[in-house]
């Protein structure tokens, strides 16, 4: 059986640098989830910063103690286990207990990533199998429970957390009143934010910023975020012209985690195909998946599966690409010759 | 030829382990592991189907033609899969129901073949029933670990005795065949790295 406890020896000789490798891209996406982190600060209250920084000693913890067993001395942290409990938090709805958020993040990181080898290995984004576990566990703390953002100065930031409405038509996400057949919450709203949702999903133009500092500063792809969006649009405007669907394209885009998925989620470098073309596809599928899931299916969101899916895919998409561009190589040469 | 009776049951139980080292029969431990009492019909009846079929077929093997073997075998498997399927309906039906098609399944399951073709053809009747019978209980084993873990979190119970707390929310998950892999996959996991542990010590 493996040593669980950390011994004194092994504290004392802890210093940052040898415990975690340093990952510069990990620094600029935790500046770039700053300003969605603040926002959600702002609509639902402090208590899922404290959430989310026992997510992020949880997972820190986990991994080391994963790593230390593979790796013996020489076992580190990624650094990206704090962006993995960032993202992981705030993809969580603002009422969720802390028990579920530790349960989810040590899945993420024990399950999703360390038993893959860890950091760089992984398939799929752990912060979203964390969550897709949670929410297959517990569906009623995942799907049922969404506190009304606070408004006004200070608004949140004056506040531990946001209070359940007892009035459930009130206490609904967008698109849970959207297929209740309520009208379309106005885009202004979700434009700002000023609805109910996950921690980090509702404001379109604080995850805009994230992901324009992103593009900046070059730590991830804009082409997977475009072709996400792109597939979402197309398929939603299709199903929405036939009749098929209440959600007009711009509401299907600003509302729900598609755009933070697209932003945040989908260009995780690791389990993101890197082929700028393999990009295009993988992104549209995502976007054209969520759509489907929203319209045809009982869950009300549709883009925490459809990155999951896509990822599965990921890498046969890339292998049938190599094939295909191989096959036009050797034509084109045989046409010479 | 004739291997120690201890030698086999610790084999079976332990270091060879059908579901954690041959990782078979995987397919009903996903799907009856998750009460703890079905887990344990479904490790008995197997037992019983695995020493008996192996005892048979140790016993009829040198009368058997190689070519016509694995149709002998799935005939003699089928004989001792009725047979318990009979008993648990007469006697368990509620069992029974719970497990449906399951016990009729236990027929697929790839551990009385594997033990059929890798021991009862080369061994006499006696070892054969014991590397049945215990094989069968060490799948037994992993399975009552495995329903442990995902009945209490599934349902808050142990083979039907509530054992919830205050504040205890159960998991969804755990009710869904899928939980199994990862707890399976766990139990292998540490099993193979307690392994490759002491491989590394013996090569030194």
């Amino acid at each position: 059986m493996y040593n669980l406890c950390i011994t004194n020896d092994e504290v004392r000789r802890m210093q940052y640098s040898s415990v975690f490798t340093r990952q510069k891209m990990m620094r600029t996406a935790l500046l770039a989830l700053l300003p969605v982190a603040l926002g959600s600060v702002y609509f639902f209250g402090w208590r899922h910063v404290a959430v989310g920084i026992a997510a992020a000693l949880a997972g820190a913890l986990a991994e080391y103690l994963v790593m230390r067993s593979i790796n013996r001395d020489k076992a580190k942290v990624s650094e990206a286990v704090f962006v993995t409990a960032a993202l992981f938090t705030l993809s969580l709805p603002p009422s969720a207990p802390l028990w579920l958020a530790l349960i989810g993040m040590l899945f993420a990181i024990v399950f999703a990533k360390s038993a893959f080898g860890g950091f760089g290995r992984n398939i799929f984004n752990p912060a979203l199998a964390g969550r897709c576990f949670v929410y297959i566990a517990f569906p009623a703390q995942m799907t049922m429970q969404w506190p009304q953002p606070f408004s006004g100065f200070p608004g949140g930031f004056a506040h531990w957390s946001a209070q359940l409405s007892a009035d459930t038509a009130s206490s609904a996400t967008p698109i849970i009143a959207l297929n209740a057949g309520g009208a379309p919450a106005p885009l202004g709203s979700l434009l700002l934010g000023a609805t109910g949702g996950s921690l980090g999903e509702t404001s379109a133009l604080l995850i805009a910023l994230g992901a324009a500092y992103l593009i900046y500063k070059k730590a991830a792809s804009w082409q997977m975020m475009a072709s996400t969006l792109l597939g979402a649009g197309l398929l939603s405007a299709v199903f929405w012209l036939t009749g098929l669907s209440q959600a007009s394209p711009l509401f299907t885009l600003l509302s729900g985690g598609l755009l933070f998925g697209a932003v945040f989620m989908a260009t995780d470098p690791v389990s993101a195909p890197n082929d700028k073309t393999v990009q295009w596809i993988a992104g549209g599928l995502m976007g054209a998946i969520t759509v489907v899931i929203r319209t045809f299916s009982l869950f009300t969101e549709g883009m925490m599966f459809a990155i999951l899916i896509v990822n599965a895919l990921t890498p046969l998409i890339e292998l049938k690409y190599r094939q295909y561009k191989q096959a036009k190589k050797a034509r084109a040469k045989e046409a010479v010759a | 030829m004739a291997d120690k009776a201890g030698k086999i049951i610790n084999r079976q139980l332990f270091t060879e382990n059908q579901v954690l080292r041959q990782v078979l029969g995987i397919c009903s431990s996903l799907a009856v592991t998750n009460t703890m009492s079905n887990s344990l019909v479904m490790g008995l009846g197997l037992s019983f189907v695995t020493a008996l079929s192996s005892m048979t077929l140790s016993a009829m093997r040198s009368i058997i033609p190689h070519r016509v073997r694995m149709l002998a075998q799935t005939l003699v498997i089928a004989v001792y899969v009725i047979l318990v399927d009979l008993f648990l309906k007469a006697f368990l039906p509620e069992i029974s129901k719970t497990l449906g098609p399951y016990v009729g399944l236990i027929i697929t399951n790839c551990i009385i073949m594997g033990r059929a073709e890798a021991y009862a053809q080369k061994n006499p009747p006696l070892p054969a029933l014991i590397d049945g019978f215990f094989s069968g209980l060490g799948y037994t084993g992993v399975l009552l670990m495995v329903a442990l873990i995902r009945e209490v979190l599934g349902f808050g119970t142990v083979f039907g005795m509530n054992v919830n707390f205050a504040g205890f929310e159960t998991w969804t998950i755990m009710l869904m065949p899928p939980a199994a892999f990862f707890i399976i996959g766990s139990f292998i996991w540490l099993l193979g790295a307690r392994a490759a542990k002491k491989a590394a010590k013996t090569a030194k």
